[in-house]
């Protein structure tokens, strides 16, 4: 064995030295009670362990060794190793949020000295929410980022912006790297509707989530930067005895909403009286006609049938966790396994997620010198899925049914003759079933050449497979070829390899210098097939195999690499004067040969005014810093071959041919992101940190998909066409408000603020894509709109403002001019966190806001048009005009009349919202009846997600979008769920 | 500790030389622009690219039909689908960001484009001139089909005889492979669009071999020929197009109206078609004209009684039976598309019995066969009984209405014959669609259609 470890030293690092250990022991208290589960590490090296209940620790260290005692709530204490083997430490309650470790990429940095806005998600702050997708649990929690899930599907989507839109049309959505790794984040989704591919996540293996806003943070990532990066650190074991962990809990959700529909009788009136007023003549007769057809010759006259159409495409759904890991290690091993189980049943009728995932990490010091370790993560997640919002065939479009529609028809069949396709059919004969197959790890080794000066090398692989299959039976809506299955699988690889020095060095008291340089390697493969077969011999036969036509099939391609160097130094000095400098230089295939590589730098410095004689017994402001970084980071996310003229292969009736898919810009280059940040931090009467920041960061070279004119034979080339512009402040704190023996409560409070402005476009001209426009001196992506003007009250007329200076008003929308109307992003984010101990209670509750923002329904023309078609109409429609003289804002119902039904104003509201994100309830047993049942920790929880919501928006959810496509739009998009769960954490 | 630094420079120093060759990476699924254009069997290649572009659902897969159906039709069908882009055509009161609209347009600039593409490049097929020919006619003939649909849609109609210097559309004549320079382009007149129509037509026909597969062939673009000359009041020359064809192209119509119909490969009848398989293609007639067992969306256009009402013998013209009720909606379907995986006809051979009988009545002339003799001949094929005569204009108009219904003739028929819709004139501004939004937006010497100004 022996032998065999050498050699394994050898081949890696040659020969060290075996320095001395002994075991140090000793006790931690605070007010000389003892303090379990305080962490004792030794400076500098990842050796730890942990205070048991008594407050009682073993380590083995080296006279000489700096030992650290953290502890949440506790000023940390440092203790040099001497001569004595017994170390007994007292804590005192201090600000620790200065002290917590921020993760910055390619190393650490404590709170204190950082001179860049970073924001930190503790596990704490994401676990027990019974909601799949960890990351939309940071919502409310990290200032100046907007989190949304797309919409109540379990499976959703996830936006991230970090302080506003930094892009137009390249990716928006920041880096994600967990432990090191960059995690591949494409949507793989074949149905429209976009997966959320992070849903791989567990929160149970998830340690921290630190979140690099600015330039000077992110630097570090260089061309991949400019969304901000979102860190993702596991949890290790530590030091000391094994310990178990188990969370089970359970929980019920429902829609966070629901919305007022004509009922069989309102429906009967609004669309009778709409039939005799139709522009076409009085269609009564027609109308009457296909009330028999939609009612099933029931008879609608008296509401025989009165169908919820909502209740059926949303009901009520369970969330299931299950949790289990295990850490522990000793001086040399530390591991931690952890293994997570989530069931959700979707709020979406056929929409169900179950995710098994399991994780290692271990790490092994070999000697003082050399540590490796590895990480292995596996996961899978099999998704029951329903069609994008834009389907017939997907639950929610149930709402534009007929209310005197039968669900089901005699003998117990989905009803055929509704006025869509009845969704229920689908439900019952088609199904689409998506299973992500996730591995991930990291091998890495780190040696400390000299002291202070350690090699790092890292080797990370991240694994993503997806495979879908779907099969639509005979009797499903629109099915004419006998059944049709589709099956696709995609994989994505991506390689990692970083190797970097990180130098720490003191010089005399005053002068902390760390060093890092080094190089990364990342490479992406992404291959994906998939195959349509129709002709199956019965609907018993669901997979390709049984197909006897194969109708259409896809293989394809494709790959990226960036090589990248980078450095980083920073300085402090006297413990008051920090700097820190960062440069990346990145290639990436993605661009021209000309322009492959972009180098990006940042510079950030900070002062500790608090560690000025003049504030040092300043007993109220107990801490100030000021800081300011400058820094520029690229956007590389636009495609793989975007700036190239490009021809793709077609067929005509199986022959094959080419066809022009790209317009050439080979003068395509980097979108870079500048930013300027200032912040002060400060801290009053060891009780309230906070933090003040303004930042401007300006994006320019933006890379947009510049709309052509269609008779140029080609929708868009990608350009870089301009710069936006994004300012605001952001402010948070944190404050102990009461800490007594019993009771404590603690609040959290983060708001943002964002503008954001077009500064300039080529030639200064608009450029218009759908309901949005990019024009100079607005915001990116403005609503823009013709303008509804409200009803004429003397002929029930729909009115639209002209917009052209005469201030007139006209009933043709063709005539109206459309003017900018609202913005499709929140300018203020916000969150308030409210934390109370009370004894053995614990209580603790989430408020999430967004202000600013406007939500265009592009359904609006179909459910509340006053009786246009058959649709059934929003409650409100009610209130449409009907005689001489009436003053309202719905038009007078007319059939086929189109009257208000142009996309306008009349169908944009304000987003505006405050929602309970989260709110938890806990018990923890008694120490005395744990110390009977063997336990360390039994808590009991409540726990509730998205439970109340405060808005003006009338549609079903201020915070969903379509998945469908369109920018700050809704499209018979599902409300998110609300749901109330109870667990139990149990530790031993 | 020498050893060791070596030792992790050349570990860095090995992974990282050989790491920026890795950038250059090329894609799998795409060739780059000069590719596409350097060899005869890539400019063949992007010709058949231009035909699967012609045939996609915005314009020849189905949506020219039926935009023309629905702005040409009061009474005879109504359109009872949900889609309001496609009502606003029956309503005749289109909106400027009419979806079908602006896709009609951007896909038929972009089979210009590569018929463009194609024409610029002919020299570079060698092989033969017989093959090089071939392709500049099909190109050709792409081009003119593409540009007469687009000048009968989106201007005011052809005055037979008149200067027709009303707007037309912009007329791209060379590919555009440079997309980083201005590309604003004006509306050409509507005698111009004509003009070079015709000029392609000519080309067209003098370069195509007789027969050609299922692509176009020089009867196809001689039947264009009299289809145009026919819209432009050009009666004499549309007669002698059309007779032309049907004297020497070997089309014939099929022995049953049926026949001529639902075909997956091109019948006697079919002139020239859009191809459409289970694989390729798409028959957007079948999506809004067929129940949803025949692969429609149930039935969203429905033959009403208007239609029937214009036969005199419904009883034995199998033509005006020739429907289904749909089992989704109840409406009376048209039986024309009821084969999802059906090509799409374009020029039937019939049409051209109906062009030579109206040409030659107007012009008082027999070539080939007397007026009332063919279109007895025409209508005896589906069970009618021969006229008596004498022919009028409204008979021959009403014929062409039971014989090409649902084949998106009957707008330009108004057109062609100043007739109303219904209680719309043929010249009025919302029969003509509107420039679409996206193009106002982008191109700034398009000029909007007075209507929708």
């Amino acid at each position: 064995m022996k032998v065999r470890l050498l050699l394994i030293m050898v081949f890696f690092m040659g020969v060290s030295i075996f320095a001395q250990q002994k075991t140090v022991t000793g006790t931690v208290t605070s007010d000389s009670d003892p303090l379990p589960g305080v962490s004792v590490t030794i400076k500098g090296t990842t050796t730890g362990t942990e205070t048991d209940f008594d407050g009682k620790y073993s380590i083995q260290a080296n006279v000489g060794d700096v030992l650290v005692f953290s502890y949440l709530g506790y000023k940390t204490v440092e203790m040099t190793v001497a001569q004595s083997n017994t170390i007994d430490v007292s804590l005192e309650e201090g600000n620790n949020v200065l002290d917590e470790v921020i993760i910055v990429g390619f190393g650490t940095q404590s709170k204190r000295k950082l001179t860049d806005n970073v924001a930190k998600i503790n596990a704490a702050d994401i676990s027990n929410i019974p909601n799949p997708s960890v990351l939309n649990n940071i919502a409310g929690k990290a200032t100046g980022v907007q989190i949304t899930q797309t919409n109540g599907k379990v499976e959703a989507g996830l936006n991230i912006r970090v302080r506003g839109q930094a892009s137009i049309s390249a990716g928006t959505q920041p880096l994600y790297v967990l432990d090191g790794i960059p995690l591949i984040n494409n949507n793989e989704s074949s149905n429209g509707s976009p997966t959320n591919p992070l849903l791989t996540l567990s929160p149970n293996e998830i340690e921290s989530i630190d979140i690099l806003k600015d330039a000077s943070s992110a630097a570090i990532y260089g061309s991949r930067g400019a969304n901000g990066v979102v860190i993702i650190t596991t949890k290790k074991g530590k030091e000391g005895k094994a310990k178990f962990n188990i969370n089970l809990s359970n929980g019920f959700s429902d829609r966070a909403n629901s919305r007022d529909w004509l009922n069989a009788a309102q429906y009967v009136e609004l669309f009778l009286e709409a039939g005799a007023r139709s522009p076409f003549g009085n269609l009564t007769g027609f109308v009457q006609g296909r009330f028999d057809r939609y009612s099933n010759n029931t008879d609608w006259r008296n509401a025989a049938v009165d169908t919820n159409w909502e209740d059926l495409a949303l009901r009520k759904g369970y969330t299931r966790d299950v949790d289990f890991s295990m850490s522990g290690g000793n001086s040399k091993t530390t591991y931690f396994f952890s293994a997570a189980y989530n069931d959700t049943k979707g709020i979406v009728r056929g929409n169900q997620l179950e995710r098994i995932s399991a994780r290692t990490n271990v790490q092994h010091k070999l000697t003082d010198k050399f540590t490796a370790g590895m990480s292995v993560n596996f996961s899978r997640v099999d998704i029951d899925r329903i069609a994008n919002d834009n389907a017939f065939v997907t639950p929610l479009q149930a709402i534009a049914q007929a209310p005197i529609s039968p669900a089901y028809d005699a003998t117990g069949e989905p009803f055929t003759g509704t006025v869509y396709a009845n969704f229920l059919l689908q439900d019952k004969h088609a199904n689409y079933n998506t299973i992500i197959r996730r591995v991930n790890g990291r091998m890495y080794g780190k040696y400390e050449i000299i002291d202070g000066l350690t090699f790092n090398s890292d080797f990370g692989y991240d694994l993503y497979t997806q495979s879908e299959d779907s099969f639509t039976g005979r009797l499903a809506p629109f099915q004419s070829t006998n059944g049709q299955a589709f099956a696709s699988d995609v994989a994505t690889e991506s390689f990692n390899f970083s190797n970097y020095f990180n130098y720490d060095v003191k010089f005399g008291d005053d002068h902390d210098l760390n060093v890092v340089a080094g190089t990364e390697f990342n490479k992406s493969k992404r291959r994906r097939t998939s195959v349509t077969g129709t002709q199956f011999p019965t609907d018993d036969f669901q997979t390709i195999n049984s197909a006897a036509q194969i109708t259409a099939g896809t293989g394809s391609f494709t790959e990226f690499a960036f090589v990248s160097y980078f450095g980083r130094a920073t300085y402090s000095f006297k413990n008051k004067y920090l700097f820190k400098a960062s440069v990346r230089r990145d290639g990436s295939s993605r661009f021209g040969k000309a322009v492959q590589f972009g180098t990006f730098t940042a510079f950030s410095g900070g002062w500790i005014l608090s560690e000025e004689d003049f504030l040092a017994d300043n007993e109220t402001l107990t801490f100030a810093k000021l800081r300011a970084s400058y820094g520029t980071v690229g956007n590389a996310e636009i495609g793989n071959f975007a700036s190239r003229g490009l021809f793709g292969g077609v067929s005509y009736n199986q022959r094959p041919g080419i066809a022009p898919t790209q317009p050439e810009n080979q003068q395509l280059s980097w979108e870079s992101s500048t930013q300027t940040d200032i912040g002060f931090e400060f801290g009053l009467w060891n009780r309230i940190t906070g933090e003040l920041a303004y930042y401007i960061k300006d994006t320019d070279d933006l890379i947009f998909a510049s709309p052509l004119p269609p008779t140029s034979g080609a929708a868009s080339i990608n350009r870089n066409i301009g710069r936006i512009r994004s300012k605001g402040i952001e402010f948070a704190f944190q404050s102990k408000n009461i800490v007594s023996d019993d009771f404590t409560w603690n609040t959290n409070f983060n708001i943002g603020q964002n503008d954001n402005e077009v500064v300039r476009l080529p030639g200064g001209n608009d450029v218009i894509g759908g309901r949005n426009i990019l024009r100079q001196g607005e915001v990116a992506n403005a609503f823009y709109l013709i303008e509804y003007a409200g009803v004429d009250p003397a002929n029930g007329n729909a009115l639209y403002n002209l917009n052209n200076g005469t201030g007139g008003t006209t009933t043709d929308p063709n005539a109206a001019q459309r003017i900018i109307v609202g913005n499709p992003f929140p300018e203020w984010v916000g969150g308030l966190t409210n934390t109370f101990n009370y004894k053995d209670f614990d209580f603790s509750f989430t408020f999430q806001g967004e202000f600013g923002a406007s939500i265009y329904n592009s359904a609006g023309r179909f459910q509340s048009a006053n009786a246009d078609w058959f649709d059934n109409q929003s409650a409100d429609q009610l209130r449409r005009w009907q005689n001489p003289g009436d003053i309202t804002d719905v038009p007078e119902a007319r059939l086929a009349g189109g009257n208000g039904t142009a996309h306008s104003t009349r169908y944009l509201e304000k987003g505006d919202f405050v929602r309970l994100r989260n709110i938890t309830l806990g018990y923890t047993l008694p120490k005395d009846v744990l110390d009977k049942a063997g336990f360390s920790n039994v808590r009991i929880y409540m726990s509730g997600f998205n439970l109340l919501t405060f808005t003006g928006f009338t549609g079903y959810d201020p915070e969903s979008r379509s998945d469908a496509g369109g920018i700050g739009q809704v499209f018979y998009s599902a409300p998110a769920a609300k749901t109330i769960s109870m667990g139990v954490n149990l530790s031993f | 500790m020498k050893k060791i630094y070596a030792l992790i420079l050349l570990v860095a120093a090995t992974v990282f030389v050989s790491c920026e060759s890795e950038l250059n990476v090329e894609p799998a699924q795409s060739i780059s622009q000069d590719a596409a254009l350097a060899t005869e069997a890539n400019i063949l290649n992007i010709l058949i690219g231009t035909y699967d572009e012609a045939g996609q659902a915005a314009t020849f897969g189905g949506r020219t039909h039926l935009i023309a159906d629905l702005l040409g039709s009061t009474n005879e069908i109504a359109w009872t689908g949900t889609f309001l882009d496609p009502r606003q055509f029956f309503t005749k009161s289109i909106l400027v960001d009419n979806g079908f609209v602006a896709g009609h347009w951007a896909n038929s600039y972009e089979v210009i484009n590569q018929a463009n593409l194609v024409i610029d490049n002919v020299a570079k097929i060698t092989s033969s001139t017989a093959n090089r020919d071939k392709a500049e006619g099909e190109a050709k003939f792409l081009r003119a089909l593409t540009y007469f649909d687009l000048v009968r849609l989106f201007a005011d109609p052809y005055v037979a005889g008149g200067a027709n210097a009303q707007l037309g559309v912009p007329l791209h004549l060379k590919g555009i492979l440079d997309y980083g320079g201005n590309l604003d382009i004006a509306r050409s007149t509507v005698a111009e669009v004509y003009t070079q129509i015709l000029s392609d037509l000519t080309d067209a026909v003098a370069k195509l071999p007789a027969t050609n597969e299922f692509f176009a062939d020089r009867f196809s673009a001689r039947a264009l020929q009299a289809r145009v000359y026919f819209q432009q009041g050009n009666y004499a020359a549309a007669r002698d197009a059309a007779n032309d064809v049907i004297t020497n192209s070997g089309h014939a119509l099929t022995s049953t109206y049926a026949g001529a119909f639902n075909n997956n490969a091109d019948s006697s009848e079919d002139i020239f078609a859009f191809q459409v398989t289970a694989q390729t293609g798409t028959n957007q007639m079948i999506t809004f004209y067929a129940s949803q067992a025949n692969g429609g969306r149930g039935g969203d256009v429905g033959v009403r009684a208007g239609y029937t009402a214009l036969f005199d013998t419904p009883a034995t013209d199998v033509r005006a039976t020739f429907t289904y009720v749909s089992p989704d909606n109840g409406e009376n379907l048209t039986s024309k598309y009821t084969n999802q995986f059906g090509n799409v006809p374009v020029i039937r051979f019939a049409e051209m019995h109906l062009i030579r009988a109206e040409s030659n009545f107007r012009m008082s002339t027999t070539t080939g066969l007397a007026p009332l003799v063919e279109i007895n001949a025409l209508r005896a094929r589906s069970g009618a009984p021969a006229l008596a005569g004498p022919l009028t204009l409204n008979l021959l108009f009403n014929e062409r209405r039971l014989e090409l219904g649902f084949e998106g003739h009957l707008l330009h028929d108004y057109k062609r014959t100043q007739r109303s819709v219904g209680t719309t004139a043929y010249n009025a501004g919302n029969l003509v669609l509107p420039i679409p939004q996206a193009e106002m937006d982008t191109n700034s010497l398009m000029v909007q259609n007075t209507f929708y100004r």
